[in-house]
């Protein structure tokens, strides 16, 4: 009994040489007396064999009947010889027509190729066994190493397969001499054709199974008013479909072509070897996924677009490497999470979103990213009830960012707010391909780039590289592979942006982000509901102790910043205030304290520019999150200013400064504050909560 | 004493049973074997009527043997309780019996398809058939037909009931199969072999006449040689073929 591996997809059928059927009507009208092919005797020692045809005559034939050039009927009659309808009788390992006097001989039909049995390893067993009966022993070497699997592999009916093959040889036996040289011949042809020696090609290759029997009729559908509906829909959905002009398209394929034609094996030889042709796997371990030195091929490849670099994780790594010298890795860091997601595991989904938001979309979070407004509130609202998708957008966006260069802000401000304040916005410019493609990191990984010259084998070393093959590492080793090494990468840890400032000097709590740029009141209506009115009282009135002691703080920080510049973990912030500086000419310390008045000044309404807590309570906001209500409250709630800057400041935890939504978080909050670490809460769960309270 | 006397009984009696399975079986592997030297032929030069009617004889004989060995192998297996050594043998026994009929029914699949395509009903139908060095005349097929027929089943030929066509057969089989791997639970790959690697190459019958490709290999060069000695020298000629 054969042990049937059911492989996975129900993918069980050989797909339909449909060329099978055609060839075998053409061997049936060589058959033909008259018509036909000439037939000739073999002249053997004892006996003579009738119907030899001679290649030549065979290739004669073809040509006259379908009235192509010699060369075409050629490659036709080496077509059927390498299907297995006609072996050669000189020389039967090499399936192919030499077109003079050599003979060939018609393959009965019952060592035809069928597409609906393949030629069974259990056969095979039997005729390897009675080969070793018949020559003792003497086989060839792919033989042996066949004959060794196979009786590992089918031990349990090898006791079935040499009985039959005995059985089979006697049998052979009984029949005539000429009979018998005839048959095994047609025998020895089948397995050369079905179980080819090593180096040559199979002309019975055919790729993967496929779903559904070729062999059997579909069923036909009947055409009913409801099929034709659908023909309908189809048809008019095809034609709505965008065009693009053909030159347009044409133009598009050319450039590709030229971008990547020295990067397809088909044209130019991939260096050093070929693994498919040569079989030697040096090719492949040059370009592992994390292989500690790339190819310059692969470098090259990096440079081609954004994508090619992100796609490749060992161009991911060398970016992920950049961002963490430039300290912004966020965006990096968020784009692989929403792949994450996108393609993980559906039971774990929700954990996954839930995560992603506390980590980066929820304000003042630990690796919080910047995407505008719009994309924010979409994508929150889109986790409520997470789902695969859900955060494309968000994703898209930070795409783009990484993609081109910077994430200037000014232009998402609107016109109220003042520009002095805009360009001390100091924006996150470092994470950038372009960036990247300067950098010292992409030119290092440049220039220590290999490239391997090619091997060029002799005849003698290919197929010592043919019998050295091995299969590769399993699949199970390559996962526990990938999986340490993402551990590995969790491990050295995301940076905490707020926990940068604790790794500094003692003063310098003071970072400036660009934050959500939200527009003033008139479009209040898009933003997360400002709080109800009681609440912002106090904290208004907790507005001028922290602010003023980040005013005081300001100078000393500007001048720790200045001293550090472009040395320590804050060099991130440094740099940004770097270049606020260079912006600005003049004194950036009075600017900085100056444009925080400023904000001060219009109004203490600005509570949510400190929703940021300090980074005396890091990894949380210090409080609750503001939860999302869904729908914006209609009467005047005091306006959320341009949540601009989300400024970190030294706050008491005595003090509360977000803005709290209901009446039982309010008082929940101080109590909650006191300095203790406090977890983000995603906005779903509390909506229950909000929904009672409010 | 009674007890002992019958049990002993028991155990010979289960001991013919599993001598005359392994008989069976053997004799099926003949059958099988047999079978597919016939089925070779179908379609090609060598087919003929006679041929058809000696393959329909083997299936016939084939079906009786396995009716009888599914039979008497479920039995032993189910409901007998079998000492360690015996129920190896018997399990070994299944798994032969198992493979054996998968063989003979991917052969008859074969031939089944091979009818339809060369039906030979009509004499104009033996134009379309494959030239494949074969001769018409019978006495090839009538050696292994012979053999064949000089199997001996161990239990009455009757037993088995009517044979089914070819199609019907093929089906039959099948469900044979699925019913024996429902009834009895062998693990397959429990099965060891009793024999060894490149066993059967060492000690096999004294063969008294040339390997057939060494032949041809010899024949091509004796061939060419006396191709150049006999009309002329040129390699490419054939006449000396076309005379003989």
């Amino acid at each position: 009994m054969t042990i049937r591996n059911v492989r996975d997809h129900g993918q069980q059928y050989r797909p339909r040489m449909a060329c099978l059927k055609k060839v075998e009507a053409l061997v049936l009208e060589m058959q033909d007396p008259k018509t036909g092919v000439k037939s000739q005797t073999q002249r053997l020692v004892i006996t003579t064999i009738p119907h030899a045809i001679t290649g030549e005559d065979i290739v004669a034939w073809i040509a006259s009947r379908f009235k192509v050039d010699a060369q075409e009927a050629q490659i036709l009659a080496t077509m059927m010889v390498a299907y297995g309808y006609i072996y050669p009788l000189q020389d039967h390992k090499r399936l192919v027509i030499k077109p003079d006097t050599s003979l060939y001989r018609f393959q009965t039909p019952y060592f035809w190729p069928a597409q609906q049995w393949p030629a069974e390893d259990t056969d095979y067993a039997i005729y390897l066994a009675k080969r070793n009966i018949r020559k003792k022993g003497v086989l060839e070497l792919h033989e042996q190493e066949h004959y060794n699997n196979l009786h590992k592999w089918m031990n349990h009916k090898w006791d079935f397969i040499v009985m039959q093959a005995k059985e089979q040889y006697r049998a052979g036996k009984e029949r005539k001499k000429p009979d018998r040289v005839v048959f095994d011949c047609q025998e020895r042809a089948y397995w050369v054709v079905h179980r080819p020696p090593p180096g040559t090609v199979s002309a019975m290759d055919y790729g993967l199974d496929r779903l559904i029997d070729p062999n059997v009729e579909a069923v036909k559908e009947k055409k009913t008013v409801d099929y034709y509906r659908r023909i309908i829909i189809f048809t008019q959905q095809s034609i709505m479909r965008s065009r693009v002009k053909s030159s347009v398209s044409i133009g598009a394929i050319v450039k590709y072509m030229t971008t990547y034609k020295n990067h397809d094996p088909f044209l130019v030889p991939c260096l050093p070897s070929n693994p498919w042709l040569t079989d030697d796997t040096t090719y492949w371990e040059l370009n592992l996924p994390n292989v500690e030195i790339p190819t310059k091929m692969r470098v090259e490849r990096w440079t081609f677009s954004f994508r090619e670099l992100l796609n490749d994780p060992r161009g991911r790594a060398d970016f992920r490497l950049f961002l963490k010298k430039e300290f912004s890795g966020e965006n990096l860091a968020f784009w692989e999470t929403c792949e994450d997601l996108k393609w993980g595991a559906a039971a774990t989904m929700k954990e996954k979103a839930q995560q992603i938001y506390k980590t980066f979309l929820a304000p003042g979070a630990p690796r919080w990213i910047n995407i505008d407004g719009k994309t924010m509130e979409i994508t929150v609202k889109g986790l409520v009830h997470p789902h695969r998708y859900v955060l494309d957008a968000a994703q898209t966006h930070i795409y783009i960012l990484m993609k081109k260069v910077g994430s200037l802000c000014h232009a998402h401000l609107p016109h109220t707010v003042l520009p002095s304040v805009v360009l001390m916005a100091v924006f996150r410019s470092q994470d950038s391909f372009g960036r990247y493609m300067k950098s010292p990191v992409f030119k290092e990984t440049q220039r220590k780039a290999i490239s391997p010259e090619a091997h060029n084998f002799s005849k003698a070393q290919l197929e010592q590289n043919a019998k050295k093959r091995k299969p590769n590492l399993s699949p199970i080793i390559l996962r526990q592979r990938e999986e340490e090494e993402k551990a590995r990468l969790a491990a050295t840890g995301p940076v905490d942006i707020t926990q940068l400032c604790k790794f500094t000097a003692p003063v310098p709590h003071l970072s400036v982000y660009t934050g959500i740029c939200e527009a003033p009141p008139c479009h209040s209506q898009e933003l997360l509901p400002p709080s109800p009115v009681p609440p912002t009282l106090p904290n208004s009135a907790a507005c001028p102790s922290p602010i003023s002691v980040a005013i005081d703080s300001t100078p000393a920080s500007e001048r720790k910043f200045e001293g550090q510049a472009g040395a320590a973990p804050p060099s991130g912030p440094a740099q940004t205030v770097g270049e606020a500086e260079e912006t600005r000419a003049g004194a950036p310390k009075s600017r900085v304290t100056l444009s925080l008045s400023r904000l001060l000044k219009r109004g203490c309404t600005g509570s949510s520019v400190f929703a940021n807590l300090s980074p005396k309570c890091p990894a949380a906001l210090g409080g609750r999150v503001q939860p999302l209500s869904r729908d914006p409250a209609p009467q005047a709630q005091p306006k959320r200013i341009a949540n601009f800057f989300q400024i970190k400041v030294d706050i008491p935890p005595e003090c509360r400064i977000y803005p709290i939504e209901s009446e039982d978080e309010d008082e929940d909050c101080p109590a909650a504050l006191r300095g203790t670490v406090k977890e983000i809460i995603c906005p779903w769960e509390s909506i229950t909560k909000h929904d009672q309270a409010g | 004493m009674n007890r002992w006397r019958r049990s002993v009984g028991e155990i010979q009696a289960r001991r013919r049973a599993a001598a005359e399975c392994t008989r069976a079986q053997t004799a099926f592997s003949r059958v099988t074997a047999c079978y597919q030297q016939l089925a070779t032929c179908v379609g090609s030069s060598s087919d003929c009527g006679r041929l058809r009617e000696e393959l329909e004889d083997t299936r016939v004989l084939a079906h009786n043997l396995c009716m009888g060995l599914q039979k008497r192998l479920t039995a032993l297996l189910t409901e007998g309780d079998l000492v360690q050594e015996e129920r190896e043998r018997v399990e070994r026994l299944w798994v032969l019996f198992l493979s054996g009929l998968e063989i003979f029914q991917q052969d008859l699949h074969k031939v089944a398809l091979l009818h339809e395509f060369f039906p030979l009903k009509q004499p104009r139908d033996r134009r379309a058939l494959v030239n494949t060095g074969g001769t018409c005349d019978s006495s090839g097929s009538a050696q292994v037909a012979a053999r064949v027929a000089a199997v001996q089943t161990p239990w009455p030929k009757e037993e088995a009931g009517p044979c089914p066509d070819l199609g019907a057969h093929i089906a039959q089989l099948e469900g044979m199969a699925q019913e024996m791997l429902r009834k009895v639970n062998v693990p397959i790959w429990s099965v060891e072999a009793t024999q060894e690697a490149w066993v059967e190459g060492c000690d096999n019958e004294q063969d008294d006449e040339e390997v057939a490709e060494e032949e041809i290999s010899v024949e091509t060069g004796t061939a060419e040689g006396r191709k150049l000695a006999g009309c002329c020298h040129y390699p490419g000629c054939r006449i000396l073929c076309l005379l003989r």
